[in-house]
């Protein structure tokens, strides 16, 4: 018989098992190949046309990395649960000597840590354009801000992303509506509420223009599935923005890890 | 104490308040035994099945794996279960052995051991060329093979397999079928579900027959053999009987009646093993060549009909 103690080893075995797996179908399908490689190829865009500073080169650069960063929590995450039911390989995931919670906290994991990868390469690109174009010493101080900025957004969009995955059936649904939310419906609503004059705190994409405003820059042209402040010029406070983003990770995460443990055919 | 492979006690699944797919469904499955699982469809096999694989929690009741609560312990449960339910996916961009080294992994067998049985496994369902191969290329019934593969990876005690045959072509449904008794042979329990009533009748030893979620009948194939054998011998003579011959025939004392049709002959008897018995020596005596020789039965598929009709008429 189990105890609390071995119950408990068996779950992060189980959730490493499972973690281990995810990444190994995430390289088979070849969906990490391609995110990684967009991670890589986006950055080198922006050499077209390269701005005086080093600042501004960064803010630059990561204007659309939150596009980025949901393309990779929908790859990642956004069919993690449904597709097991709509395949029907959960007929032979889920008879197994696993509890589900383990299946699902490694399913979300290795969606996590691959979006991670992707932020990390994007990064690494853009201090190496950065050190090549202006010298190391220029790298600008507050990247390491946005990077890390960058992690906790890829938090909250994969958990957005595995909540949908668990909430509906089918796997197209699922990616389109996670992805929908976060690149346009969350946009326009922080749009709309900043027309009437309201500060959009709690809208997570709204948050996400921390990414490049830690570099206190401002006036991106143009910046699709984040927030482009129309007529009032609202910026995110930064303690506020992190804690909108670490609620979102929490609320979705446990809102899909119930329905998913729930879920039956 | 009897310790049953599986065992089910007035389990209830209700879907809402609409629809009762299980009504008190109680099973009692011996260790090494061969059970089929038979009704029409949606009288709930797999729904019970999918309860005593931990896939569906039950409304009520319990279901027990080697006396373990599936519901209470599914981890400890499950791990001596193998199954194959409906027909399941497979990660079509993954080869057999990148699904079967997880698997492995999962029941906590050594890199050794998953490497052995893996070869095994595959070995045993013919698919050992296709190890490295992608999964996506495999026919419906290499798919259906390499998830049997799966099932019984980890050697498990009991076996339970929902409707294995379902869309294989006849050479398929064979080699299934040989599967199932190399199991037997082995003595693994198999819990086989199905609606093919003449794959069970050629591997169970006991069948239980459920309709509208109740179990409505269960007896061992023999009794059921018996029960079903018509008072009625098949015997084919080398050529057809002169009228002589068939006045000898008549004149068996045992032979109540002769339907004789060229050189066939149906001989009505009471029906008893012994009877059968003299009837064939007389007639080797009495120097009739005889060719064949065999007591007439129903079908299982009669059995299921009149069992399932008494079921409806009750209704």
């Amino acid at each position: 018989m189990e105890t609390s103690g071995t119950s408990f080893r068996s779950d992060i075995f189980e959730t490493y098992l499972s973690v281990k797996f995810e990444l190994l179908k995430h390289l088979k399908r070849r969906r990490l190949l391609i995110v990684a490689a967009l991670a890589i190829v986006v950055p080198l865009i922006f050499y077209v046309k390269v701005p005086s500073t080093a600042v501004l080169f960064a803010d630059e650069v990561l204007t659309f990395f939150n596009i980025l960063i949901i393309i990779s929590a929908a790859m990642f995450a956004g069919d993690a649960i449904s597709s097991e039911f709509e395949r029907k390989t959960h007929l032979i995931l889920f008879p197994t000597p696993q509890r589900r919670g383990t299946i699902f906290a490694g399913k979300y994991l290795a969606a996590v840590l691959a979006t991670f990868l992707v932020v990390l390469l994007y990064y690494v690109i853009l201090t190496l354009q950065t050190a090549q174009l202006f010298g190391w010493g220029e790298i600008p101080r507050e990247l390491g801000k946005s990077f890390l900025v960058s992690l906790i957004y890829a938090l909250a969009a994969v958990s957005v992303m595995y909540f949908f995955s668990a909430a509906l059936k089918r796997t197209v649904s699922s990616t389109i509506v996670g992805f929908l939310s976060l690149i346009m419906v969350l946009p326009i609503i922080s749009f709309i509420l900043q027309r009437v004059n309201q500060e959009p705190w709690f809208i997570v994409t709204y948050s996400a223009n921390l990414i490049t405003d830690v570099f206190g820059v401002s006036g991106n042209p143009f910046n699709p599935g984040g927030h482009q402040p129309p007529i009032a010029e609202f910026t995110p406070k930064f303690g506020l923005g992190i804690a909108v983003m670490i609620a979102y990770t929490v609320v979705f995460l446990v809102s899909g890890m119930l329905i998913a443990s729930r879920r039956e055919d | 104490m009897v310790e049953y492979a599986i065992r089910t006690e007035n389990l209830v699944k209700m879907y809402g308040n609409k629809f009762t797919a299980l009504d008190g469904v109680s099973l009692q499955i011996k260790k090494g035994e061969v059970v089929g699982y038979v009704g029409p469809n949606g009288a709930g096999k797999t729904t019970t099945i999918k309860v005593l694989t931990g896939l569906s929690r039950p409304s009520s009741g319990h279901a027990y794996v080697n006396g373990i609560d599936v519901v209470a312990r599914p981890r400890e449960a499950l791990r001596s279960i193998g199954a194959l339910i409906e027909v399941p996916g497979v990660y079509e961009y993954l080869t057999p052995r990148e699904m079967l080294t997880y698997f492995g992994r999962v029941y906590r067998m050594s890199s050794k051991d998953i490497g052995r049985r893996l070869k095994e496994s595959l070995e045993l369902v013919k698919l050992s060329d296709w190890e490295h191969k992608k999964i996506g290329t495999f026919s419906t019934g290499m798919l259906r093979r390499l998830t049997i593969a799966k099932a019984i990876l980890h050697k498990p005690d009991n076996l339970i397999l929902d409707e294995p045959v379902l869309g294989l072509d006849p050479k398929g449904i064979r080699d299934v079928r040989e599967l199932i008794r190399q199991f037997r042979s082995e003595g693994m329990t198999v819990f086989l579900s199905s609606h093919l009533l003449g794959e069970v009748a050629e591997v169970c030893n006991t069948v239980i027959f459920l309709n509208k979620g109740k179990v409505i009948s269960s007896d061992s194939i023999e009794n059921i053999g018996r029960s079903i054998e018509q008072r009625v011998v098949n015997v084919k003579f080398l050529k057809p009987l002169s009228a002589e011959q068939t006045d000898k025939l008549k004149a068996i004392e045992l032979v109540k009646n002769v339907d004789l049709r060229d050189s066939t002959a149906r001989l009505g008897y009471d029906g008893k093993p012994e009877s059968s018995v003299q009837i064939l020596k007389r007639l080797v005596s009495a120097n009739f060549d005889v060719v064949s020789y065999n007591v007439e039965s129903t079908g299982l598929e009669d059995y299921y009909v009149s069992v399932m009709g008494e079921e409806k008429k009750e209704g």
